[in-house]
């Protein structure tokens, strides 16, 4: 079944010229040697300069090694706090600060400094798990922008929190006494605290008003269920009790609502058990993580999902004329027939902000049942909803000189809407908490510098009822404020100190007694407290017909332009944290900039290439963008990822500064709610502009073509356990001699391609663990990026349908390829091109994503070629690195057949080019002190954690116990929200891997080579029957 | 001590005893000449030197080509022996190192004559990677009575007082100061392993049992803390290669207890248990 041909990139199928040389290189520049070997005597070297040099080095190194060994201090606390000792760390729940969510997560501490997120395995709702961004953002805490303090506009220093609350306590008493309005524009967010302090703040001052404001908005599902049920809600999803799951353009692993939570959900499923998964439609435009991971994937104009969502209501039996189906296709009614056999075990999920598009399928998620399963309005998700129209009225009011006073908290509207900033300045006391200066505090007058999440207490309540607490795991880093302190201090409170308490905790634990009740210690210990109630199955309060002729006589566009986040990156307002931009995109592996996503048929009609530099126009404006060829996605449409083109401080000088194009103000406004889906755009190649260069991974690290890949149809699966296996095993003989790992441990990894969706959480974990340097987009040019893990992403295509061939034959070609069959490249472009030569076949590609780390080979061909026995194994299987003895050959490199070994090309600790944060004094304290910082000029790569190997070796021994089955795990297979890494003792029968090693679906990559892996990998299995396009018509 | 060996001093001696060793040279110069010329005008015969007679002839028998190689190996080979000795064992290396301290806190009172413990000071040793500096509120559970006053007439000993003076304590009324803005101690520090090495205290102490002085001397003996061993790689892997493991009274061991006692050995070695593998201690 592995028959298909996997490609990584467009290049590598189409073997550009480009791709063919610089794969074939080790390294993107090659060594200057023409120049050096050239006649010309000026750059000749001669014997005279090999002198020269030889002496100055000599010289250097005897200077070098005269360097006084330099004295150390070592300052121990005056008062060491009882629950610190120095070296170990301490975990302290707490909530993830990204997306302004609040999910439990616990903060790994050392001596007094936050140094990691880590899933809190007990939040079981939650999904223990933890995605690429909310691992970045602890980089907030220690971000060398932060204000120091209270601030007044114009002057740039800090001024004492007693002058500055008079300042605007007179300011705002002014406001109160003139008659106008005083605005609080806060985030979407859930926060107790803030909101308690709000509502004391409303009572001291007159013709206060609340505005929530969340850049990206979910409105058109509250607006659908204000509509159908009588609840502005935005429900909870839960796709663990979904068969099948049909998404319209909605993003739910990457971007959409809450994905995380919905990754470990989803991916329960998709683990086939007793022959059984769940499957999955992804009916989209774009290129999506959701969509890669679909069993079924349908090219859709975003425009014209009301048109889908038309044929499905109809199909599933819905009452209308229209059938939508001339738009829709097949594809619909096979989904149609699954989900009524899955009847309420499955979920309809939709992308679109339009209430019309989501009360439709409110409609269909009704007739099948799913409110009360896969649907909870009751236990609703309270992040993220902001209705833009109050803050649309904000605007309006504001222009109107309503307002004589602003306040903003955790929002930075400035930045993602194109109107606040005019607003804003038509209003003459802006007030800020932020803690650093963005869009937003730029312009203000007063900045009541707020504290940090990690540093202040707070209640938060991502879901209803189920509360989550986060406590100060650092004492603040500058003289900041909690933001409800200082709104409190406004109103007249006293928020000194008491009792060496801060008055935040008092507060907070009130505000706990009168809301949530309980035990507040024992809450800030688990940092969640569940209080949910019975779910109760709303009743349908709307008629379709109205909805439906809306929807049909919508205008139809030639092209649309999608207004999308990129997984790493989501709405921007965590875009100062490096590490969240160093993650390449799941699909298309760009990293540090947006671009214009385009499909293959529009770029090849046009004659356009990556890099070209294209003026997008749109009725809401125009952007200067680089374009990116993306296969899967539709002809016609063209995307844009919003979060990027952030304006940022002065004296940031790196990568950070310029950040691709901020698509915010492109987001249509006019219709009264925030659409991302924009008709007719056109799109110009601007000319005479330099070709854009990515920072790209995709096609970094070919590994030709080899037998990496496996997988099977599910039917195929039920058959034969062994699917997709079925490949030429060589008996390879081997070179080394055989070692007996039966004794002691053996550490081995596994990784199931089914619940891997290619999220990339794991790289940023596996980087923060083990202080892999932040390199940025011109080393990621030079294909120097550091990361220890990375994940590959392959295309390939996806066999033409019956009615494709069928098409074929209309248009006189004459066919002798089988419907359904897995096909090879040049199969399926054949049999298209018959059909068409517009590469529309370019729309139809299927994505596997494989996690590929170092493969701690027992055999391992890195260590017979090290000259200096600089890489060694070790008797528990780990091929280890020792950085102190490598002299930097980089043979290692070049002989490991997985491409898995880095060169560490600069000393980034010390190099103030690379100033993301391994280079400054407060970045620094992130890093973890049980794990060497490399300097430049040696290899480094996945050591499996082996610093937690030997912390968990050694808490046994000190208890003097045998190590118990998985009693900790890699950092990587501890973040994964879906559960696809799995780490542990081969020899402990107990451990869950012992167990998945006998797994019928496992294999070795490249197994053939007889290097032995301790990585494993398990097939991957896609729902799809031979019938899957053969449906009647 | 530091005066007579100022510079200046230093410098003088130098320029006097190049005068003094040219006069010298300039006497012996004269003395040779007035010799010469005295024996001439007497007609004595110059008897051959010792070296002329006997030593010259040999040499010039030698090969030049083969002379020359020959002591330009040995003086290689000699050089070279030397250079390896000290790039191996004194590059880096700080055995001896006694840096003063900013309290002349002596080991030998507290650990030698009272007797101590010394994990009541250093108490993260079983716990952690540290042994741990211990931070002044440990120094204050005995030094809030203990101020040495009988030696300094009644006054708290400067040494004590430097402890005081740091956390914020009045010796005199026997209380801590309000709102004292507190400085902590730095001290030097003496053993430093570089950070691409990881030691672990506790492993050594709780595991291995290791007795503090192994590594670090008599240290109850030391009013002064130099630093007892080598810290070298070699220093380590000695040792991990001589000591057994404690395999009999640790559970985690069961299972190499068990190999052991089939293959009829006593005990196995750190080395022997994979203690000499670069990832215990490298990563």
């Amino acid at each position: 079944m592995s028959s298909n041909k996997y490609w990584k990139g467009v290049e590598e199928l189409e073997q550009t010229q480009e791709f063919v040389t610089s794969n074939a290189n080790e390294f993107s520049e090659g060594l200057p040697l023409e120049k050096v070997f050239a006649n010309d005597d000026s750059t000749r070297a001669n014997r005279r300069d090999f002198l020269k040099y030889f002496g100055f080095g000599l010289g250097a190194v005897t200077l070098a090694a005269c360097n006084k060994t330099p004295v150390r201090k070592a300052i121990p606390y005056t008062e060491k706090p009882d629950n610190v000792t120095p070296g170990v760390p301490l975990y302290y729940a707490s909530s993830s600060v990204s997306n302004a969510e609040g999910f439990p997560v616990l903060v790994k501490v050392r001596e007094g400094r936050p140094i990691k997120f880590e899933p809190n395995k007990e939040a079981s709702y939650f999904g223990g798990g933890l995605d690429g961004l909310g691992h970045s953002a602890i980089l907030s805490l220690y971000d060398t922008n932060r204000l120091k303090g209270a601030m007044v506009a114009g002057k740039r220093k800090t001024v004492a929190w007693a002058d500055f609350d008079k300042e605007v306590v007179s300011a705002l008493s002014n406001v109160s006494a003139s008659g106008k309005s005083i605005a609080v524009i806060k985030s979407g967010n859930t926060s107790l605290v803030t909101n308690q302090a709000i509502t004391d703040f409303g009572a001291k001052y007159a013709n206060v008003e609340v505005i929530s404001y969340e850049p990206i908005s979910y409105s058109g599902i509250t607006r659908a269920n204000n509509t159908a049920f009588g609840s502005a809600v935005i429900p909870a999803y839960n796709f663990q009790n979904a068969d099948v799951v049909v998404s319209f353009g909605a993003d739910f692993l990457g971007t959409w609502i809450s994905p995380i939570k919905f990754h470990s959900d989803y991916s329960k499923n998709r683990v086939p058990k007793d022959g059984k998964m769940s499957k999955h439609y992804q009916f989209e435009s774009l290129m999506s993580l959701t969509g890669a991971n679909a069993d079924v994937r349908v090219p859709m104009k975003m425009s014209n999902v009301g048109q889908h969502l038309i044929a499905l209501y109809r199909e599933l039996g819905g009452a209308t004329a229209e059938t939508g189906m001339e738009v829709a296709g097949n594809n619909i009614r096979q989904a149609a027939a699954e989900l009524k056999a899955a009847g309420s075990r499955s979920l309809v999920v939709c992308g679109s902000n339009n209430e019309e598009d989501q009360l439709l399928v409110n409609a269909i998620n009704v007739m099948l049942g799913n409110y009360g399963t896969t649907i909870d309005t009751t236990n609703y998700y309270k992040g993220q909803s902001a209705d833009e129209a109050s803050f649309n009225a904000f605007v309006e009011s504001a222009e109107a000189g309503k307002y004589g006073a602003v306040i903003t908290i955790d929002a930075n509207p400035s930045y993602s809407n194109i109107e606040a900033a005019a607003a804003f300045a038509k209003i003459p006391t802006r007030i800020s908490t932020s803690i650093t200066l963005d869009e937003t505090s730029e312009a203000a007058t007063h900045i009541a510098t707020g504290l940090h999440p990690l540093e202040s207490w707070d209640i938060k309540e991502p879901y209803k009822g189920r509360f989550v607490l986060s406590q100060p795991t650092i004492s603040p880093v500058f003289e900041g404020r909690h933001s409800a302190s200082s709104l409190l201090a406004w109103s007249g409170v006293d928020v000194s100190d008491k009792d060496e308490l801060s008055y935040a905790y008092a507060y907070t634990k009130s505000v706990f007694e009168n809301t949530v009740d309980g035990d507040f210690n024992k809450a800030v210990e688990n940092g969640l407290v569940e209080k949910i109630s019975a779910v109760s199955v709303p009743s349908l309060n709307v008629t379709t017909g109205g909805i439906i002729s809306d929807i049909t006589s919508r205008k139809k566009t030639e092209s649309e332009l999608i207004l999308y986040q990129k997984v790493g990156v989501r709405d921007g307002a965590y875009g100062n944290t490096p590490w969240a931009h160093e993650m390449p995109d799941p699909v298309s592996k760009v990293t540090w900039d947006n671009y214009l996503s385009v499909s293959m048929p529009d770029a090849k009609s046009n004659g356009w290439e990556n890099g070209d530099v294209m003026s997008v126009s749109t009725s809401t404006g125009n952007i200067e963008i680089p374009v990116l060829i993306q296969p899967g996605q539709t002809k016609g449409t063209y995307g844009i990822a919003l979060g990027y083109g952030r304006i940022l401080p002065e004296n940031v000088t790196n990568d950070l500064k310029d950040l691709g194009k901020n698509a915010y103000p492109l987001v249509n406004n006019k219709e009264g709610f925030a659409d991302y889906i924009l008709n007719g755009v056109t799109i110009e190649k601007v000319e005479g502009a330099r070709q854009y260069e990515f920072g790209i991974t995709q096609t970094h690290y070919s590994i030709e073509g080899r037998d990496i890949i496996r997988e099977a149809s599910l039917d195929a699966f039920r058959q034969d356990p062994k699917a997709g296996q079925h490949v030429h095993k060589p008996k390879p003989i081997s070179l080394w001699d055989d070692y007996d790992y039966s004794k002691g441990h053996h550490w081995g990894m596994a990784i199931d391609l089914n619940a891997c969706t290619g999220c990339s959480a794991c790289i940023v974990s596996c980087s923060i663990e083990n202080n892999v340097p932040i390199v940025g987009r011109e080393e990621v040019r030079r294909r120097r990026e550091m990361h220890w893990l990375r994940i590959d992403r392959y295309y390939s295509f996806e066999a033409p349908t019956k009615q494709d061939l069928n098409l074929s034959i209309v248009h006189g070609g004459d066919q002798t390829v089988e419907a359904g069959e897995n096909m090879s490249k040049e199969k399926v472009m054949e049999a298209y091109s018959v059909a068409t030569d517009s590469h529309d076949y370019y729309q139809n590609v299927q994505v596997a994503h494989q996690p590929m780390m170092c493969q701690h080979c027992d055999n391992a061909p890195c260590e017979t070629v090290c000259p200096v026995l600089a890489t060694t194994h070790s008797s528990e299987g780990l091929n280890q690195m020792t950085y102190n003895r490598c002299i930097g050959t980089k043979y290692c490199g070049n002989n490991c057949p997985y491409k898995v070994r880095r060169f560490n090309w600069f000393r980034f600790n010390e190099n103030e080019k690379f100033d993301y944060h391994f280079s400054n004094d407060l970045g620094k304290m992130v890093i973890n002190p049980d794990v060497t910082v490399r300097s430049r000029g040696v290899m480094e790569k996945c050591s499996f954690c082996v610093q937690r190997i030997q912390s968990a070796k050694l808490t046994a021994k000190r208890d003097n116990r045998k190590m118990k089955a998985d009693e900790f795990t890699t950092a990587c297979a501890q973040t994964c929200p879906s559960n696809a890494i799995v780490f542990g003792d081969l020899n402990d029968a107990n451990s869950e891997i012992s167990k998945l090693y006998k797994n019928d679906r496992s294999y070795h990559v490249l197994e053939e080579l007889g290097v032995k892996p301790s990585v494993q990998y398990l097939t991957k299995i896609r729902n799809k029957t031979e019938t899957t396009n053969q449906i009647a018509h | 001590m530091s005066s007579f060996y100022s510079e200046s001093t230093f410098l003088a001696l130098i320029i006097l005893s190049v005068v003094l060793a040219a006069i010298a040279a300039l006497l012996f110069g004269i003395k040779r000449h007035l010799t010469s010329m005295n024996q001439e005008k007497l007609g004595v015969e110059d008897e051959p030197s010792f070296y002329a007679s006997k030593i010259k002839p040999v040499i010039d028998g030698w090969n030049p080509t083969i002379a020359t190689l020959a002591i330009a190996g040995i003086l290689l080979v000699v050089l070279g022996a030397f250079g390896y000795k000290f790039g191996m064992d004194e590059v880096g290396a700080q055995q001896g190192y006694a840096p003063t301290q900013p309290i002349n806190f002596s080991h030998k009172i507290h650990a030698g004559q009272y007797e101590i413990d010394c994990k009541y000071c250093h108490s993260t040793v079983e716990k952690s990677k540290s042994a741990s500096i211990p931070s002044l509120n440990t120094c204050m559970n005995c030094h809030k009575y203990v101020k040495a006053d009988e030696k300094y007439n009644g006054k708290t000993s400067p040494e004590i007082q430097k402890i005081y003076n740091a956390i914020g304590f009045d010796g005199d009324n026997m209380e801590y100061i309000k709102d004292y803005k507190q400085k902590p101690i730095e001290w030097v520090r003496i053993h430093n392993l570089p950070d691409l090495a990881y030691f672990n205290h506790s492993q050594h102490v709780v595991v291995g049992k290791v007795e503090c002085q192994t590594c670090h001397g008599p240290i109850q003996e030391m009013d002064k803390v130099e630093q007892f061993s080598t810290l070298q790689m070699g220093w380590c892997i000695d040792c991990h290669k001589e000591r057994g493991i404690d395999s009999e009274n640790n559970n985690y061991y069961e299972e190499v207890h068990k190999n052991m006692q089939a293959e009829g050995k006593d005990y196995i070695t750190v080395a022997e248990n994979g203690g000499l593998e670069c990832s215990k201690c490298h990563y």
